[in-house]
């Protein structure tokens, strides 16, 4: 929270400092739209917020966020220098120090029918990173088998911590746990989420034995990966593209074990998707582990095997 | 005996306000290359450095001749130390600051300060155009300060002496 605090405008700090501690604790994400009131979000629940810091339901009450503030909240998130921003603009978000992801809104500028960038912006959406260490070791003990890690793919609708127990598993693999010893992990980090790398290095804690390839389309990251960097399992967030799904395949192929989520609310639902439901028929994955919202952010729903059994806890083989 | 020693005073102090009048012209076309130096450097940090403007001001300060450079190193202070909101404000206070102690005069800095009014604040390709026109003006500046440097310097250095003199040969 105070990575945040240090790169905001001091007017709009001063406001954020005097929330009620309880929404502070819990603070998600911090919305900004130009000539709207501040808004945040924490747990589940959103609401304005006065000059004062108080929170309320009525938006004539809340601070209005002027041109001005969002000239200066773009000077400042940018370091006064828009032009090292290019790639972000284009991406639509900036990650700045801790991981902390500032998406953008405003007018797109167009270069040969392709985005180029954002030219004023007036939205932000400041989302606050948060670790859940430990998120993982529920999962653990479901994704060996004979000390083997199984590929695995994680099946959860936004929202419901999919990207953070992806990361949590990286963690725990990569420091090594009671279930298994550590092993190098490669993570293809395309939208930058899971490590949230500024200038290249982690901001999130990934383990001592991971490698990050930021930025980088999947697709193409997991072959550089496993061409150069031999990890022993590949972490990937949201697989779609068809593209993906050949890369995916390869590196199972390769000995590679591979660990990626997709958006879906179930097995079924996924399997109808193109390139997903291919590698499902192929049987691809060993392991599938489904989360919902069910009870709060990050509960897993179900943990399928190849042939879409139930994976009881007493199955489970434990590797030494 | 006194006469003689304030005869030498007045031709020493006359011909030294010359020669300070003919300095300033000697040192405006020096820092105003310095100044075209620095521009350019901050476009090549910019363009394909990608350097964060206050990193780059650092850069470019140590960069140049002393009393230029301090302008950009005093403005990347007020940028780190949230002193200024804007690279704008930052350049604006800095100048504001040490101008007076510079050879340059109010044309350069107002092409400083349009800069500055954009520095930092478009893609990569825009502030290249921004820097590439700054240039050009100073450009312009420099070879007219050259001309008026030709023209002035000597002119004053002698001046001064020659004044000093006429006081004197009218004191006996």
């Amino acid at each position: 929270m105070n990575e945040i605090l240090a790169i905001l405008p001091a007017t709009l700090r001063t406001i954020l400092t005097a929330l009620p501690i309880a929404v502070r604790e819990n603070l998600e994400e911090i919305r900004l739209r130009q000539n709207q009131p501040l808004e945040v979000r924490f747990g589940q629940q959103s609401s304005y917020v006065t000059p004062s810091g108080q929170i309320t339901s009525i938006p004539a009450q809340g601070w209005l966020f002027s041109a001005e503030e969002a000239a200066k909240l773009l000077n400042q998130v940018s370091q006064h220098s828009l032009y090292a921003l290019e790639e972000e603009l284009k991406r639509g978000y900036i990650t700045v120090v801790g991981g902390h992801r500032i998406g953008i809104a405003g007018k797109v500028v167009l270069d040969k029918g392709e985005v180029k960038g954002i030219r004023d912006v007036t939205s932000f959406n400041i989302r606050i990173a948060r670790e859940k260490k430990g998120a993982a070791k529920k999962v653990m003990p479901y994704l060996f088998e004979d000390g083997k890690l199984l590929n695995t793919l994680l099946i959860s609708p936004p929202q419901c911590g999919k990207t953070t127990l992806l990361r949590d598993m990286a963690r725990t693999i990569s420091y090594g746990s009671e279930w298994s010893s550590s092993r190098k992990v490669g993570i293809v980090d395309e939208r930058s989420e899971l490590a949230g790398c500024l200038q290249g290095v982690p901001q999130r804690d990934v383990g001592p034995r991971t490698d990050v390839l930021d930025a980088c389309p999947k697709a193409a990251g997991m072959m550089m990966m496993i061409r150069s960097m031999s990890p022993d399992v590949l972490i990937v967030d949201e697989v779609g593209r068809a593209e993906d799904g050949d890369a995916v395949w390869e590196a199972i192929h390769a000995g590679v074990a591979v660990i990626c989520s997709a958006h879906g609310a179930s097995v079924k639902e996924v399997a109808e998707r193109p390139m997903l439901g291919k590698l499902i028929r192929y049987g691809a994955f060993s392991r599938y582990i489904v989360l919902s919202r069910a009870k709060g952010v990050g509960t897993i729903q179900a943990i399928y095997d190849q042939s879409m059994n139930l994976v009881e806890r007493e199955k489970v083989s434990w590797s030494s | 005996m006194v006469k003689l020693m304030g005869a030498v005073l007045i031709l020493f102090s006359a011909s030294m306000v010359g020669w300070q009048i003919g300095k300033y012209y000697a040192n405006r076309p020096v820092q105003l290359r310095a100044l075209l130096v620095a521009l350019q450097m901050l476009e090549t940090e910019i363009v394909f450095g990608m350097t964060p403007l206050q990193r780059a001001f650092v850069k470019v300060g140590h960069r140049v001749s002393e009393e230029v450079g301090k302008v950009f190193l005093l403005a990347a202070e007020f940028l780190q130390t949230e002193k200024a909101h804007s690279a704008e404000e930052a350049l604006q206070q800095a100048m504001n600051r040490l101008w007076a102690q510079t050879a340059l005069r109010k044309q350069e800095r107002e092409v400083l300060e349009s800069l500055g009014q954009v520095l930092g604040s478009s893609d990569r390709e825009d502030q290249q155009k921004h820097l590439r026109l700054a240039v050009t003006h100073l450009r312009g500046l420099e070879e007219e300060a050259r001309a008026e440097q030709e023209k002035y310097e000597k002119m004053y250095k002698s001046l001064g002496f020659l004044g000093g003199l006429l006081v004197v040969i009218l004191m006996f």
